[in-house]
């Protein structure tokens, strides 16, 4: 199995390149990490996962233009079936925009009908707790900007508490066939060990088992625990 | 105040900024202003440079015992102003939060701006290093002289606008040309994108590096330091001449802060021979490192600041490269914001947990409210299970070091566990002396 990661050297804060590599250890995949000069393997064959990252703002209007040229392959990805997954900012690429008080106004990959919008000093902060299915989801946002205009899509996760896509959208992220975007940001699949095992059986994993998976369900009903407690506040 | 339950240290301050919003603008200041800013070490230097001043025979109004915000410089100025609003003193040395530029430099405006670094920080409040480089730069004046890290590429580009000088610290033996921690916030070139090679690296984006692609390469430095760890000392050398001084410890970060210091005093005119002396017995405060011992066990207290992987990073790379056998209790939790919500974690896979399966460490103590995620990244780290031990109550995980003599017990603490952190080492001591009768 492979695992391409894009733009490493860049697209790589608050830990989320370690999804990559929990999911790699869990079912011995070889990691790709492919440099923004590079081009991407997905170029030529489809990865069993194509992962994505949250960058720096500079450095996000860079992969987006690094991965123009691509857009259509990306699209036939998408529409076959391709295991995506983007973390974080990572997820606003793959929209028609990106514009920002801070002057940002750059095209996206246009695979999707909607537009990120940054508001640079008004960063939103917030715990997330919602459901992929039966399954409970916990996660962090650290963010800048919000998703507008993805009405029609379907959402990754469905919000219990927090925020989805914008301050007024409970709906969470995008998940069109096996593309799946969210603001969700940092290890979500090592806080997440229920949703690894179903991204790793997607990718062909049988029977999918974690790296030190008693202690990730220790921490992960922890924080259910804790995320599930009304008196718990979910904006910082 | 206190009583009232205000902050007795930023109250005036605060509300003197609650009643006129520009209270800064009107307030009295010093004719000299330095800020101190930067991610890692802005304290430690903002208070070596006022500890070198006042031996120097300087008053330097300072913000050491308030906050770093723009109500603890507010409370500052107030304390140092007369009846008439004048400020009394002649020379003011700030520490500055990075964040709170847009909220004081419009209104204080430093004749030295010392920046000591620019590291990935809180997730909530600095997002990422980036960011603070371009708030420092929309807002520091022009007017004002830098003082940067040449080995720092984020933050020695700063506020382009400004005149600035550079220090650094030379090549040291343990330096390196590849980068070993999870995070290194300049892997590719500012000007041109190319991937960036390095002469050495120091740690994450610290070091001197170049481009192949465009000729890009670090600033040479107008502060130059030659570490002599043998000697546990600094020779710092500029145009002018040059200077040794004692290290107060050998660890990277406390070389660069003396650098630091030496920089910033020589802009202010002093020379190596006056400041030789001055910095004789330069020392860092108590809260950020100290060392006890009992019954042959000595326990150590290190801050590791919470939330900030960088910081804890480097805490991980000091504790493990010491000598003898060492345990390890991690407390680096955010309590303050475990009491509204829960302390956001993605900075664990940030940080280097990696070093604690260095030889040496027999164990680790994963504490506190987030003990389980603790113990969970050192397992993934590769921290063999039976050398953790987890337990939430940072008491009660004292009790499991199973100590004995010649052991060495860091306790890494954040910011707001400090106060725990001193129960659970005179604790550690009680044990000690007991198992030693």
């Amino acid at each position: 199995m492979k695992i391409e990661v894009l733009f490493p050297e860049t697209c790589c804060l608050y830990g989320d390149l370690q999804n990559a590599k929990y999911l790699a250890a869990a079912c011995g995949a070889e990691i790709r990490w492919t440099a923004c000069s590079d081009e991407p393997l997905f170029a030529r064959e489809t990865p069993d996962l194509l992962y994505l990252g949250s960058a720096p703002e500079s450095a996000q209007e860079r992969a987006a233009a690094a991965l123009m040229p691509y857009k259509d392959r990306l699209r036939e990805l998408v529409d076959g079936g391709a295991n995506i997954l983007a973390t974080g900012n990572a997820s606003e690429l793959f929209g028609r925009r990106v514009t920002g008080d801070d002057g940002a106004d750059f095209a996206g990959l246009g695979l999707f009908d909607y537009e990120a919008r940054r508001e640079m000093m008004n960063r939103y902060n917030g715990l997330y707790l919602g459901k992929f299915g039966d399954m409970d989801i916990v996660g962090f946002k650290s963010q800048f900007a919000h998703l507008y205009g993805a009405d029609d899509l379907p959402p990754l996760f469905e919000t219990v508490r927090g925020d989805g896509r914008n301050r007024s959208e409970k709906r969470e992220g995008v998940h069109v066939h096996n593309f799946m975007a969210t603001y969700l940001l940092g290890p979500m699949m090592i806080l997440n060990p229920d949703f690894a095992k179903y991204v790793l059986t997607l990718m062909g994993a049988e029977d999918p088992s974690l790296p030190f998976e008693q202690a990730a369900y220790d921490a992960f009903e922890r924080r259910l625990a804790e995320f599930s407690d009304p008196a718990r506040h979910f904006v910082y | 105040m206190r009583l009232l339950r205000y902050n007795a240290t930023n109250y005036p301050g605060e509300l003197a900024i609650r009643l006129c919003p520009d209270f800064l603008k009107h307030i009295g200041k010093p004719k000299t202003i330095i800020a101190v800013t930067g991610t890692n070490g802005k304290t430690t230097v903002s208070n070596l440079l006022c500890d070198t001043l006042e031996k120097a025979g300087k008053r330097p109004l300072n913000n050491r015992l308030g906050s770093n915000i723009a109500s603890g410089i507010a409370t500052s100025l107030l304390s140092g102003a007369d009846i008439f609003g004048k400020c009394r003193f002649d020379l003011a040395v700030f520490e500055t939060d990075e964040r709170s530029a847009p909220r004081i430099y419009p209104y204080v405006q430093p004749d030295y701006i010392v920046i000591t670094n620019l590291f990935r920080d809180s997730i909530m409040r600095n997002a990422h290093p980036e960011y603070i480089a371009g708030i420092l730069s929309k807002y520091i004046p022009a007017k004002a002289k830098l003082v940067v890290n040449a080995d720092d590429l984020i933050s020695c580009r700063v506020a382009p606008q400004c005149e600035r000088v550079y220090y650094g610290l030379e090549r040291l033996p343990s330096d390196l040309t590849a980068c070993i921690n999870l995070i290194n916030d300049m892997r590719t070139c500012p000007r041109c994108g190319a991937h960036l090679r390095y002469e050495y690296l120091r740690y994450h984006h610290i070091g001197k590096a170049y481009c192949e692609t465009c000729g890009f390469q670090s600033p040479g430095y107008d502060y130059g330091g030659t570490a002599d760890l043998g000697g546990m000392t600094v020779a710092v050398r500029d145009k002018d001449g040059s200077g040794v001084y004692p290290l107060p410890s050998d660890a990277v970060f406390n070389i660069y802060n003396i650098v630091t210091v030496v920089a910033a005093l020589r802009e202010l005119g002093y020379s190596h021979e006056e400041l030789m002396p001055l910095m004789r017995d330069a020392h860092i405060v108590e809260t950020r490192y100290s060392a006890w011992e009992a019954g042959g066990v000595r326990v150590v207290m290190q801050m590791a600041k919470d939330r900030n992987a960088l910081a804890c990073s480097r805490a991980f790379d000091y504790v493990t490269g010491q000598p003898g056998r060492k345990k390890v209790l991690m407390m680096m939790n955010n309590l303050s914001d475990e009491k509204n919500w829960s302390e956001n974690v993605c900075w664990l896979y940030d940080c280097d947990f990696e070093f604690l399966t260095r030889e040496g460490v027999e164990l680790v103590a994963a504490t506190g409210p987030r003990a389980y995620d603790y113990r969970l990244r050192l397992l993934i780290a590769g921290v063999p299970e039976e050398r953790i031990v987890c337990f939430p109550d940072e008491l009660e995980a004292a009790s499991h070091l199973d100590l004995k003599p010649g052991d060495c017990v860091y306790i890494l603490h954040g910011t707001d566990s400090v106060d725990t952190a001193n129960k659970v080492r005179d604790k550690l001591l009680d044990i000690a002396r007991e198992a030693a009768k």
